[in-house]
C-alpha cells in the first residue's frame, strides 16, 4: 500500500531502503501497512483451511482428510483467524488511523511499536510451521482446553509458545496505543470530542491489557503440566481440567469484546459519513462501549453451562450475558438513528457497514438465545454455536475490517479503489457468508456436532448448501485482493477529502497522507 | 488509567493465585511494570521543549529534557553553527557553539529538519 502512497514524498533520503526499511521502520503509517498485509495473508492461510474443512464436509464419510488432520485444520483455522488474522488487521488500522485521527505525529513508542509487529511473523511462522511437525498441528481445539492439550505432541509446546508471543506483542501494541491516545491528543481535542474509532480501541487497549496475564498464566501452566510434572489441569496428579476452562474464558470472553469493539468504532466512522448526519448519541456511544467492556468480565462462566454449575450460579451468567444486549442495542439504535433521514449514498464501505449492523443483529440474537442456560445446554459445542460466532466474527469483525479498507484506502494509496468490483466483492462475500453459515443455525438446531468430519446423513442438505456458500465466499476474496492490488498501483486519484460527508482531522491531510504527518500539532475547536 | 489497570490486574491474578494458579501472578506484575515504565517515560517527558530566540545581538538557548534544563545566552556575532553527520545526511548532531562551549540544538527534530534548522541558523546569524 504504501509504496505507492509514499512514492512522491522525500522521507527515504538517507533512510535505510528495501528490505532493511520495512525491518527498521518506526513510521506508524509503514508499521499499519505491514499489519494489515501481514492480516490479509493470514486470512487467506486460515481461509484456505476453512475452505478445506467444508470440502469435507460436503458430502457424509471420509473424502480428502482424516479425523486428525481435520481436527488439525479447524483448531488452527480459530487460532490463526483470531490471533493471526483478525487482531492484527484491527492493530493496522490502529496504527495508520489513530495518530492521524488524533493529530499525533506518530505513535508514543515507535520503536516498541516496531517489535510489537515483528514478533507476529515469528509467531505465524510457528503456528504454521507446526503442521510439518512430528504428529502434525495442534488438534485440540483453539480453546486449548486439558486433557487434549497436555496429552500432545511437540506442536503443542509450539504453539503455547506462539500465543505468548502473540500476547507478549499485543500487550506492547496495546500499551503503544493506550499512551498515544491519553497523551498525544492535539490541543482542543477532549476525550468526550475523540473519533469514536480512538475511543473503542483505547477500551480495547485497556481490555487486553487486563486479561492477557491471565492468558499467559493459562498456557504456561499447560506448559508446566506437559513438560515439567506440575498438576495444575492435569487430572491424573489431582489437577482441575475445568479450572482450565474458567481461567481460559475469563481471558476469552473480553477478547471477544477486543475482536469486535474496534469494528464498532470502525462503522460508527463510516455510517455518519454516508449518511452526512453526524453520530446520533455520541456520548451513549461511548458510555454503551465501556458498559461492554465491563460486563465481559462477569460472563465467561457462559461458555461452559455444560460443566456444572450451581443453579444460582447459572441464573447470575445467564442474566449477566443477557445485560450485554442493552448497550449493544444502544449501539444498533444509535446507528440505525444516524442513517434515518440522512442522505444516504450507498457506495461500498456503506454497503459494508449497513450488512455489518444487520448481520452481527442477527449474532447477538443467536447469542441471546445460548446465553439461555437451559437452551445453551441442548446447543451446546453444536453448529448453532459456530453459526453464532461466526455471524458475530465474519459479519461483525471481518465485514467491519473490509469496510475500513475501502473508506481509507484512498486515503492511504492517493487513489481511489474500483466501485464496480469493490460493489461485486460486497454482493458476493454478503450471499456467500450467508449461504456458509446461516444454515448451520438448522444444523445445530438438529443436533449435528460441532469439529466432526463425518456426520450422519440428514445433515447432507445443510451441509452441502454451506460449503457451495465458503466456496463463493472465499473465492470472492481474491476479487478484493484484486481491487487493493489495482488501487494500491494506480486508479483515479483521490482528492484530500476523498467522502463528501468525511469529517475528522485525517481528511484535511492530503491523499495520501504523507510519510511525516502534524510535526506541528493542529488545534481543534 | 494506570491504577485502575494496575488493581484489576493484580486483582484477577491475585484471585486465581489464592486459588493455586499462581502463574498469573508474574505475568501480571510483569506487565503492570512497563505499563508503569510506559506512563512514567511519556509523563517525565511531557514538559520538554526547546526555545531559540534571536534578539538583536542575542541568541537565547532555552530547553528542558527530562529532568535537565537550562538557559543560555550567546553573543549572535560569536556563535557558530555545527552540524555532524555520521553519515552524509544521516544521525545528525547540531550544535551552537561559543567560546569553547558547544551546546546541542534540534534534539526533537529528525535529521532532515535538523539539517534545515542548521541553514536556517547560519543564514540568520550573519545576515
Amino acid at each position: 500500500m504504501s509504496d505507492a502512497a509514499h512514492a512522491h514524498d522525500d522521507h527515504s533520503h538517507g533512510h535505510p531502503t528495501g528490505i532493511m526499511r520495512w525491518l527498521t521502520t518506526t513510521n506508524h503509517k509503514d508499521i499499519g501497512t505491514m499489519y494489515l498485509w501481514f492480516a490479509l495473508i493470514m486470512l487467506f492461510s486460515a481461509g484456505t483451511m476453512a475452505l478445506l474443512i467444508r470440502a469435507e464436509l460436503f458430502q457424509p464419510g471420509m473424502q480428502l482428510t482424516n479425523p486428525d488432520f481435520f481436527n488439525q485444520l479447524t483448531t488452527m483455522h480459530g487460532l490463526i483467524m483470531i490471533f493471526g488474522a483478525i487482531m492484527p488487521a484491527f492493530s493496522g488500522f490502529a496504527n495508520w488511523q489513530v495518530p492521524l485521527m488524533l493529530g499525533a505525529p506518530d505513535m508514543a513508542f515507535p520503536r516498541m511499536n516496531n517489535w510489537a509487529f515483528w514478533m507476529l511473523p515469528v509467531a505465524g511462522l510457528m503456528l504454521m510451521a507446526s503442521f510439518l511437525l512430528p504428529g502434525g498441528a495442534v488438534a485440540g481445539g483453539w480453546t486449548m482446553y486439558p486433557p487434549l492439550f497436555i496429552q500432545g505432541g511437540i506442536s503443542y509446546d509450539l504453539t503455547i509458545l506462539a500465543v505468548h508471543i502473540m500476547g507478549l506483542s499485543s500487550i506492547m501494541g496495546s500499551i503503544n496505543i493506550a499512551t498515544t491516545i491519553l497523551n498525544m491528543r492535539a490541543p482542543g481535542l477532549t476525550l468526550m470530542k475523540m473519533p469514536l474509532f480512538c475511543w473503542t480501541w483505547l477500551i480495547t487497549a485497556y481490555l487486553l491489557i487486563a486479561t492477557m496475564p491471565v492468558l499467559a498464566g493459562a498456557v504456561t501452566m499447560l506448559l508446566t503440566d506437559r513438560n515439567f510434572g506440575t498438576h495444575f489441569f492435569n487430572a491424573a496428579g489431582g489437577g482441575d481440567p475445568v479450572m482450565f476452562q474458567h481461567i481460559f474464558w475469563f481471558f476469552a470472553h473480553p477478547e471477544v469484546y477486543i475482536l469486535i469493539l474496534p469494528a464498532f468504532g470502525i462503522v460508527s466512522q463510516i455510517i455518519p459519513t454516508f449518511a452526512r448526519k453526524p453520530l446520533f448519541g455520541y456520548a451513549s456511544m461511548v458510555y454503551a462501549t465501556a458498559s461492554i467492556a465491563i460486563l465481559s468480565f462477569i460472563v465467561w462462566a457462559h461458555h461452559m453451562f455444560t460443566v456444572g454449575m450451581p443453579a444460582a450460579a447459572q441464573l447470575f451468567f445467564m442474566f449477566s450475558t443477557m445485560l450485554i444486549a442493552v448497550p449493544t442495542g444502544v449501539k444498533v439504535f444509535n446507528w440505525v438513528a444516524t442513517m434515518w433521514k440522512g442522505s444516504l449514498t450507498f457506495e461500498t464501505p456503506m454497503l459494508f457497514a449497513i450488512a455489518f449492523v444487520c448481520l452481527f443483529t442477527i449474532g447477538g440474537f443467536s447469542g441471546l438465545v445460548l446465553a439461555i442456560a437451559p437452551v445453551d445446554i441442548q446447543l451446546h459445542d453444536t453448529y448453532y454455536v459456530v453459526a453464532h460466532f461466526h455471524y458475530v466474527l465474519v459479519s461483525g469483525a471481518l465485514f467491519s475490517i473490509f469496510a475500513g479498507i475501502y473508506y481509507w484506502l484512498p486515503k492511504w494509496t492517493g487513489n481511489m479503489y474500483n466501485e464496480t468490483l469493490g460493489k461485486w466483492h460486497f454482493w458476493l462475500s454478503v450471499i456467500g457468508m450467508n449461504l456458509v453459515f446461516f444454515p448451520m443455525h438448522f444444523l445445530g438446531l438438529a443436533g449435528m456436532p460441532r469439529r466432526i468430519p463425518d456426520y450422519a446423513l440428514q445433515f447432507t442438505e445443510f451441509n452441502q448448501i454451506a460449503t457451495v456458500g465458503a466456496f463463493i465466499f472465499g473465492f470472492s476474496q481474491l476479487l478484493f485482493l484484486a481491487v487493493v492490488l489495482k488501487t494500491v498501483k494506480g486508479g483515479e486519484k483521490a482528492s484530500s477529502r476523498v467522502w463528501e460527508g468525511a469529517e475528522g482531522l485525517e481528511w484535511t491531510l492530503p491523499s495520501p497522507a504523507p510519510y511525516h504527518t502534524f510535526e506541528t500539532a493542529p488545534v481543534v475547536k | 488509567m494506570f491504577w485502575s489497570l494496575a488493581a484489576l490486574c493484580f486483582a484477577m491474578a491475585g484471585g486465581f493465585a489464592w486459588l493455586g494458579y499462581w502463574p498469573a501472578l508474574p505475568f501480571a506484575g510483569l506487565e503492570v511494570g512497563l505499563l508503569a515504565w510506559a506512563f512514567s517515560a511519556l509523563r517525565s517527558r511531557k514538559d520538554d521543549y526547546e526555545s531559540l530566540v534571536i534578539e538583536g545581538d542575542v541568541v537565547v538557548l532555552d530547553w528542558h529534557c527530562g529532568k535537565r534544563g537550562g538557559r543560555r545566552e550567546l553573543n549572535r556575532r560569536w556563535a557558530r553553527v555545527e552540524c555532524k553527520c555520521r553519515t552524509p545526511g544521516r544521525n545528525c548532531r547540531l550544535s551552537l557553539c561559543s567560546h569553547g562551549h558547544a551546546t546541542e540544538v534540534g534534539q526533537y527534530l529528525n535529521d532532515e529538519a535538523r539539517l534545515q534548522l542548521a541553514a536556517t541558523l547560519r543564514s540568520r546569524l550573519h545576515e
